[in-house]
C-alpha cells in the first residue's frame, strides 16, 4: 500500500484539528499575554502581568484548593472504586459485562443532572436532611451543601466510573494463576493482595488517577452548584474572567497555568505507560 | 481458599456501591413524576412535569437542538475519526507520530480549556455564536474518541483480506470500501452512538459556545438549577437520561447485532479481537 | 496495546513545546489586536417604530417579570416570547458586547448611559408609544437618558436587607446585619461587585462610589469578614429566600413581595433599608443596536407600561413602577410594608451607583473578583 494514500486519510482530520483546535489553543495561550482597554475589549499584547497576577497571593490559594479538592476526589475515588473493580474482575463471572454496564449507565445521566440530584438530597429540606431528622440524629438541618465535602462529594460521584474502568481493564488482564501463585507463596488475602495484586494494578491506578484528577482540577460545575464561598475553584475562577470580571486576558493566563500543571500529570503518566508497555514486551 | 471465593463482604459492600450510585438517579426520575412541586415529599404519581416541558417552546427548541447537534456532531465525527484511525495505523509519514499526539490531547484537555478555546476562536473568526458553533466544537472533541475506539479495532485487522481483494482486481479505493470499512463497522457505529450520548449530554463545551436563542438542553438546566431546583429539571434529566442510555445500549449491542459474540463493552474500551 | 507507544519520545515533546512557542510568537505579531467582537451595528441611526418584526427575545434578572405579562403578549400579538436569564449587569454587558442579540433587556440606569456611549442601544420615537404619557414626568430627561430615547423606565429600587424574623433577631437596621451571628451560613451577599462593595463602603463611612484604593482595600476586609458568615454570593434572592436556603439576604425592596407570594408564612418575611446609606436606583428598558425584532421589543415596552399590566406586574413582583397603574399598586403594597417604600423624590436625590471612569471600575470588578476568591 503506497504511503501517499493512507496519507490523505489522515489530512482532513488533521487540519480540523489544528483550525480548530491546536491554534485555538495557541491563541489562549497569546491572549494570556493580553491586557483589557478601557472599552473593556481584551487586547493581545506582551505583558506577563496576568501571570504575575495568578501567582499572587490573593489567587493562588484558589489554585491549590482546586488541586487539593481534585487530589482528594482521586482518593476518594480509589478508595471507593477500586474494591468494585476488584469484585467485577474476579468475581464478576458471567455477569461481568452486565456488571460493567450497569456501572457505566448512571454516567450517562447528564453530569449536571447528576449533581442536580445532589443537590436536592443534600439541601436543607432535602432527602437526606429530612431523613436525619426523622431518624432523630438531629433536630435542626445540618448543612450539608455549600461545604468543600459537598463539593467533593459531587466531584467523586461525578468521576468514579473514570477510576473503576482502568482498574478494572488491568485486573482483568492479570493472570488468575499469579494470584493463586501469591496466594501459596504469602498463604494470606491480605499480603497477596499487597504483594500480587496491588503492584499488578498500579498503571491502571495511575490512569484512573489521572483520569479523575485532571477534569477535577478544571470543574466548575460541582463549586458552583453544592459549593459556599470558600470552595472556589480554579474552574469558577477562569469561568468567572469570561462571564462576569470581563478580563478575558487574565482568564486565558490562568487557563495556561492551570494546562501547564495539569500537563506535567499528564506527560509524567504517558511517560510511565509506554515505560510499561516497552517493559511488558 | 473457601472464604476468598465467597467474598461476603466484598458482595455487600459492591452493592451499597451500586445503590450509591444509582440512588441520586432514581430519585431524580422518581420525583419526575410527583404530583406535587416538591422534590422532599412524593405524593402521587402525575406526568404534569413532563407536560410543563413539551409545552414551553424553548425547552422544546433546546430538546430539539441538542437532538440534532448530537446527530451531526455524530455523522462528521465518525467520519473525521474513522479517516484519522485509518491513517494513524496504516501510514507510515513522519508526522503521523505528532498526528497521534495531536488526537490525543483533546482527550486529556479539561474542558473549560476546550471550551475556552472555542470561545476564542469563534470571537477572533468572527462568528456569531450560535448552533452552529456548538456542533463544531463538539465535532472537534469528538474525533478523538472516535479515532481510539476505531483505531482500537483496526489494530486488530490485518491487511491481508485488502491484500487478496487487490490480488483479485480491486483497486485501493475499493479495497478499502469493500473491505476494510465493513470489518470496522461495529466499531464505528458504537463510536457514533458513543459520541452523540457524549455529545448529548455535554454542557461545559456547549456553555462557552452557544449562541442565545436556542441553547441546547443542559445549558437550559444549568439556568433552571440556578435560578432554583423544581420537578420539571428532573423531568428534563428523566428524558434526556433515556435518550442517552438508549445511545449507549444500542452501542453496547450493536456488536451483537452484527453476529459477533463479542460484547460491546469490549469493543468501546479497545479489547482486542472477539 | 497501549495507545501510547512511542509518541511521546522526548523529542517529540520538545518538538511539540518548539512548534506551540513558534505559534504563539507569530501570534504576538497580534499585539495590539482586540478579540474581535461581532456586534452588528447596521441600525444605528435608524428610529425603531412599534410594530412586530418577529418573536421577542427577552434578557433579564430571574424572577423580575410576571409570566402572565408575557403569555399574554404572545397571546395578544401572535408571537412567541422567550426569556433569558442574566445573574448580573456585567455579565449581561459582556455577553452584548460579544455578539449575542437579544431584543430587550433591562440594563440599570449607569448601564444605559454606558451601552449608550459605547453605541449598543437602539433609538425610539417615545412619542409613539401610546403609554408613555403615563410615565413620571421624572423619566422625560433622566440623566443617563437626556432625552429619554434609548431607555424607558422599568422599576425603581433600594437594596437592603432581607431576613426572616422567625429564625434571625437583633436587627439594628445597619448593613452590619448582615454579620448578625443568626444568619451564619445562611447569609448571602448579592454576586454583584457594585452592591457588594457598596454596601462595605457604606459600612466604613465611604462615599458609595468612591473610586479611592485605599477606601476600597479596607472595603474589601469588611467584605472578607462578612464572608464568614456567608453561605454564598447570590443575585437569586428570591428563590433563595423561598427554599430557605437564605434566612439573611442583602436584597432588593421588591424582593421581598415576591417571596411572600410564593411561601406559606409571608409574614416572617422581612425588609430593611439602612441608615448608613440605602442604594436607590432605577432599571430601565432598552432595545440593543443588533435586536432582531426591534419593533416587536418597543411593542412590549409599551404592553408593560399599560396601566393593567403595570398593575399586574407590581403585585407580582413587588417593585415600584413609574407609571399609571404600577404607581396605584405600589402604594397599596407600601402601606403594608412601609419599609419597601420609595419615592420618586428620593430617587432624584438618592444614592445611585455610578462608575464612570473605566480604571475605577476595573478596580472595583477585581477586588470583588479577589473577595470572592479569597
Amino acid at each position: 500500500m503506497s504511503e501517499g494514500f493512507w496519507n490523505r486519510f489522515l489530512v482532513p482530520p488533521a487540519v480540523w484539528l489544528l483550525v480548530l483546535f491546536a491554534f485555538p489553543i495557541c491563541l489562549v495561550l497569546a491572549l494570556s499575554f493580553g491586557y483589557v482597554d478601557d472599552l473593556g475589549r481584551a487586547v493581545y499584547a506582551t505583558d506577563l502581568d496576568n501571570y504575575a497576577d495568578a501567582f499572587d497571593p490573593t489567587y493562588l490559594p484558589v489554585m491549590v484548593r482546586s488541586v487539593l479538592y481534585a487530589v482528594a476526589t482521586a482518593v476518594l475515588c480509589l478508595l471507593i472504586g477500586y474494591p468494585i473493580a476488584y469484585f467485577i474482575a474476579r468475581f464478576g463471572g458471567r455477569y461481568r459485562y452486565a456488571l460493567i454496564a450497569a456501572l457505566v449507565l448512571p454516567f450517562f445521566v447528564n453530569y449536571l443532572v447528576r449533581t442536580y440530584a445532589w443537590v436536592a438530597l443534600l439541601s436543607d429540606e432535602g432527602l437526606v436532611n429530612n431523613a436525619l431528622i426523622d431518624v432523630g440524629i438531629t433536630n435542626d438541618p445540618i448543612q450539608i451543601i455549600n461545604t468543600p465535602w459537598a463539593v467533593i462529594g459531587g466531584l467523586t460521584y461525578g468521576y468514579l466510573v473514570f477510576m473503576i474502568l482502568p482498574i478494572y481493564a488491568s485486573l482483568e488482564r492479570m493472570d488468575p494463576a499469579v494470584i493463586e501463585a501469591g496466594k501459596d507463596l504469602y498463604g494470606n488475602r491480605l499480603q497477596t493482595f499487597l504483594h500480587v495484586t496491588l503492584p499488578q494494578t498500579r498503571q491502571g491506578i495511575l490512569a484512573g488517577s489521572v483520569l479523575v484528577f485532571l477534569p477535577a482540577v478544571g470543574d466548575f460545575v460541582a463549586a458552583q452548584l453544592l459549593g459556599g464561598p470558600d470552595t472556589y475553584m480554579v474552574g469558577n475562577l477562569i469561568q468567572d474572567q469570561f462571564f462576569a470580571g470581563n478580563n478575558w486576558p487574565f482568564g486565558a493566563a490562568l487557563t495556561v497555568v492551570m494546562m501547564l500543571f495539569l500537563s506535567i500529570f499528564m506527560f509524567g503518566y504517558l511517560r510511565s505507560a509506554a515505560r510499561e508497555s516497552r517493559a511488558a514486551l | 481458599m473457601s472464604a476468598f471465593d465467597r467474598p461476603r463482604f466484598l458482595r455487600v459492600y459492591v452493592a451499597f456501591a451500586y445503590l450509591f450510585l444509582f440512588a441520586p438517579i432514581l430519585v431524580v426520575v422518581l420525583f419526575s413524576f410527583n404530583s406535587i412541586k416538591s422534590l422532599q415529599n412524593f405524593e402521587g404519581f402525575s406526568l404534569r412535569w413532563y407536560e410543563e416541558f413539551l409545552d414551553d417552546p424553548t425547552l422544546r427548541e433546546s430538546l430539539f437542538a441538542s437532538l440534532e447537534i448530537a446527530v451531526l456532531t455524530m455523522v462528521a465525527g465518525t467520519v473525521l475519526g474513522t479517516m484519522l484511525a485509518i491513517g494513524l495505523v496504516r501510514s507510515r509519514a513522519r508526522w503521523s507520530g505528532s498526528a497521534n499526539v495531536l488526537m490525543l490531547i483533546p482527550l486529556v484537555v479539561p474542558e473549560i480549556v476546550a471550551g475556552i478555546s472555542a470561545l476564542l476562536i469563534f470571537s477572533q473568526i468572527g462568528i456569531q455564536l450560535s448552533i452552529l458553533t456548538v456542533i463544531l466544537a463538539h465535532i472537534t472533541f469528538s474525533i478523538s474518541y472516535v479515532a481510539i475506539v476505531v483505531r482500537a479495532r483496526l489494530a486488530t485487522m490485518g491487511t491481508e483480506a485488502e491484500e487478496a481483494a487487490m490480488d483479485l482486481g480491486a483497486t485501493r479505493w475499493q479495497a478499502v470500501r469493500m473491505v476494510l470499512l465493513p470489518g470496522l463497522w461495529p466499531a464505528i457505529v458504537a463510536a457514533g452512538l458513543l459520541v452523540f450520548a457524549l455529545s448529548f449530554d455535554d454542557f461545559v463545551l456547549s456553555f462557552f459556545t452557544t449562541g442565545e436563542d436556542v441553547q441546547p438542553l443542559p445549558v437550559r438546566i444549568w439556568s433552571a438549577i440556578r435560578f432554583g431546583i423544581s420537578p420539571t429539571i428532573n423531568a428534563i434529566g428523566t428524558l434526556m437520561m433515556v435518550v442517552s442510555i438508549t445511545a449507549i445500549g444500542l452501542a453496547l449491542l450493536i456488536p451483537r447485532l452484527f453476529g459477533r459474540r463479542e460484547s460491546g463493552v469490549k469493543v468501546l474500551t479497545g479489547q482486542e479481537g472477539g | 496495546m497501549s495507545l501510547v507507544d512511542e509518541s511521546f519520545s522526548r523529542r517529540r515533546l520538545l518538538q511539540a513545546g518548539a512548534g506551540t512557542a513558534l505559534a504563539a510568537y507569530g501570534l504576538g505579531g497580534l499585539a495590539g489586536c482586540t478579540v474581535s467582537r461581532s456586534v452588528d451595528r447596521s441600525a444605528e441611526g435608524k428610529i425603531i417604530v412599534p410594530e412586530i418584526d418577529g418573536d421577542l427575545l427577552i434578557y433579564n434578572w430571574a424572577q423580575y417579570m410576571d409570566p402572565a405579562i408575557k403569555k399574554g403578549f404572545a397571546e395578544h400579538y401572535g408571537v412567541e416570547v422567550n426569556e433569558v436569564n442574566y445573574d448580573n449587569l456585567e455579565a449581561m454587558v459582556i455577553k452584548l458586547r460579544s455578539g449575542a442579540q437579544y431584543d430587550l433587556i433591562f440594563p440599570s440606569s449607569e448601564y444605559v448611559f454606558r451601552l449608550r456611549n459605547e453605541g449598543l442601544l437602539a433609538q425610539f420615537d417615545r412619542s409613539l408609544l401610546r403609554n408613555s404619557d403615563n410615565v413620571a414626568p421624572f423619566y422625560d430627561s433622566p440623566w443617563y437618558d437626556p432625552d429619554s430615547e434609548f431607555s424607558m423606565p422599568y422599576a425603581y429600587y433600594t437594596t437592603g436587607i432581607a431576613w426572616r424574623d422567625d429564625e434571625v433577631t437583633g436587627m439594628t437596621g445597619s448593613w452590619n446585619d448582615l454579620s448578625n451571628p443568626d444568619g451564619a451560613g445562611r447569609m448571602f451577599i448579592l454576586d454583584d461587585f457594585q452592591e457588594a462593595i457598596g454596601e462595605a463602603n457604606l459600612i466604613n463611612g465611604f462615599d458609595l462610589n468612591t473610586t479611592d484604593p485605599d477606601e476600597i482595600e479596607t472595603s474589601k476586609e469588611t467584605l472578607l469578614d462578612q464572608k464568614e458568615n456567608a453561605r454564598g454570593f447570590s443575585t437569586n434572592s428570591v428563590q433563595n429566600l423561598v427554599n430557605g436556603t437564605a434566612v439573611l439576604h442583602q436584597a432588593w425592596n421588591g424582593d421581598i413581595v415576591n417571596v411572600r407570594n410564593q411561601v406559606d408564612n409571608p409574614e416572617n418575611y422581612r425588609y430593611e433599608t439602612c441608615t448608613e446609606g440605602v442604594p436607590v436606583g432605577t432599571d430601565a428598558m432598552s432595545i440593543p443596536i443588533n435586536a432582531r425584532s426591534p419593533g416587536t421589543a418597543l411593542l412590549f415596552m409599551d404592553w408593560i407600561l399599560t396601566p393593567d399590566n403595570a398593575f399586574k406586574n407590581v403585585n407580582w413582583n413587588g417593585y415600584p413602577q413609574p407609571c399609571e397603574g404600577g404607581k396605584q399598586a405600589f402604594a397599596k403594597l407600601a402601606k403594608d410594608e412601609p419599609s419597601i417604600n420609595v419615592d420618586l423624590d428620593e430617587l432624584a436625590n438618592g444614592e445611585e451607583y455610578r462608575l464612570d471612569d473605566p480604571e475605577a471600575r476595573q478596580l472595583w470588578t477585581e477586588t470583588f473578583t479577589e473577595v470572592k476568591a479569597g
